[in-house]
């Protein structure tokens, strides 16, 4: 392996490093939190995916889990957490609440109905809360969404 | 226990009026003056049945009145006491008067954050509280939401609260229709009686 040349498409390389790197922000809103929390944790472990470096800022994650409800008071910060993230970042709307307000959806007065109000969402995990496996099939559809990104049409390198 | 606590608050506060109901349905409650809560609760504190533990304040919104409600426990005693006074609406002039209340913050620490949950949800002022915020509720929010006569707001903060295309607006329209129908009579009549 010593003086071997590996010959790839860029694309191709810069998808593999991102696809498996990606870190969750460190934040919960509710109890799709807990469904979360036992993703990451020893049973189901997102680690197998790359995806377990929680990190406790916004400024050194990739991916923003939206899990629980999204009240019209938390919307603000949401906003201010997704901005403050570096890009390539991706969102994944995690159960009902913040796919379309869950329960809320008629008579909550404080819900936002659905996070893809204020910030824009790669994928949208169904259930309430959703298993884990639910999740780990949100993040494996999320990877693929990123091995097919192509550098010139980016939308990350387009803003620049 | 309850008639020697009626008792008890009788001879202690003058005027406070407190009456036993437990013709209700649940825990019997004990009624007292709005006027004289402060001194009701400072006296079930220090006096002989020891209330030294605040668990809830909590309010409804009923027809006529408003009614805010104490838990007490006691330690020493093992005993639990249901408090309410009424506040009630005054609808001179269509002008309705904000209902006020005294704070019970000087004697049960625990009673800040209630009592300001309790103004963020039903508007219920607390006199001499020392932090008369909102808890729950952003600072710039309009309204209180537990009133019956709360009407949510369309816009917050540029954010639009239902979005048509996100409600479906047939489920609410048939809601609305029974309610045009049938009025608010159902509803209100466990208020009346």
């Amino acid at each position: 392996m010593q003086d071997s040349v590996l010959m790839l498409k860029v694309d191709d390389f810069f998808n593999w490093g991102r696809k498996n790197s990606l870190w969750p922000m460190t934040f919960g809103l509710a109890c799709c939190a807990i469904e979360m929390m036992a993703t990451g944790a020893a049973k189901y472990d997102l680690e197998r995916f790359g995806c377990g470096a929680f990190m406790a800022t916004p400024r050194r994650a990739d991916l923003m889990i939206v899990a629980g409800t999204v009240s019209l008071k938390m919307a603000t910060r949401v906003k201010t957490l997704y901005e403050q993230m570096p890009g390539p970042k991706y969102v994944i709307s995690m159960g009902s609440c913040a796919n379309k307000g869950g329960p809320y959806w008629q008579h909550g007065y404080h819900v936002l109905k659905g996070v893809d109000e204020v910030v824009p969402v790669d994928v949208y995990v169904p259930g309430c809360p959703p298993r884990p496996e639910a999740l780990i099939e949100g993040l494996m559809v999320l990877q693929k969404k990123i091995a097919n990104e192509r550098l010139l049409t980016d939308r990350w390198v387009k803003h620049a | 226990m309850h008639n020697d606590i009626v008792k008890f608050l009788n001879e202690s506060v003058s005027g406070c009026e407190a009456t036993l109901r437990d013709d209700l349905a649940g825990d019997p409650v004990i009624f007292v003056n709005k006027e004289n809560i402060y001194d009701v609760c400072k006296n079930l504190k220090e006096g002989k049945f020891e209330f030294n533990v605040l668990q809830v304040i909590t309010g409804t919104d009923y027809e006529d009145r408003y009614e805010v409600s104490y838990i007490l426990a006691s330690y020493s005693k093992n005993s639990e006491l249901i408090l309410k006074t009424k506040l009630n609406k005054d609808k001179d002039e269509n002008k309705e008067t904000e209902p006020v209340l005294d704070t019970v913050t000087s004697l049960w620490k625990a009673a800040n954050f209630q009592e300001r949950e309790c103004y963020d949800m039903l508007g219920v002022t607390f006199t001499n509280h020392p932090d008369p915020r909102r808890i729950l509720c952003p600072d710039d929010w309009k309204g209180f939401p537990l009133r019956k006569d709360y009407v949510v707001e369309e816009v917050y903060n540029g954010m639009t609260v239902n979005p048509a295309e996100k409600i479906n607006s047939a489920d609410h329209n048939y809601f609305q229709e029974m309610k045009e129908k049938y009025g608010d009579k159902k509803v209100m009549h466990s208020w009346k009686k």
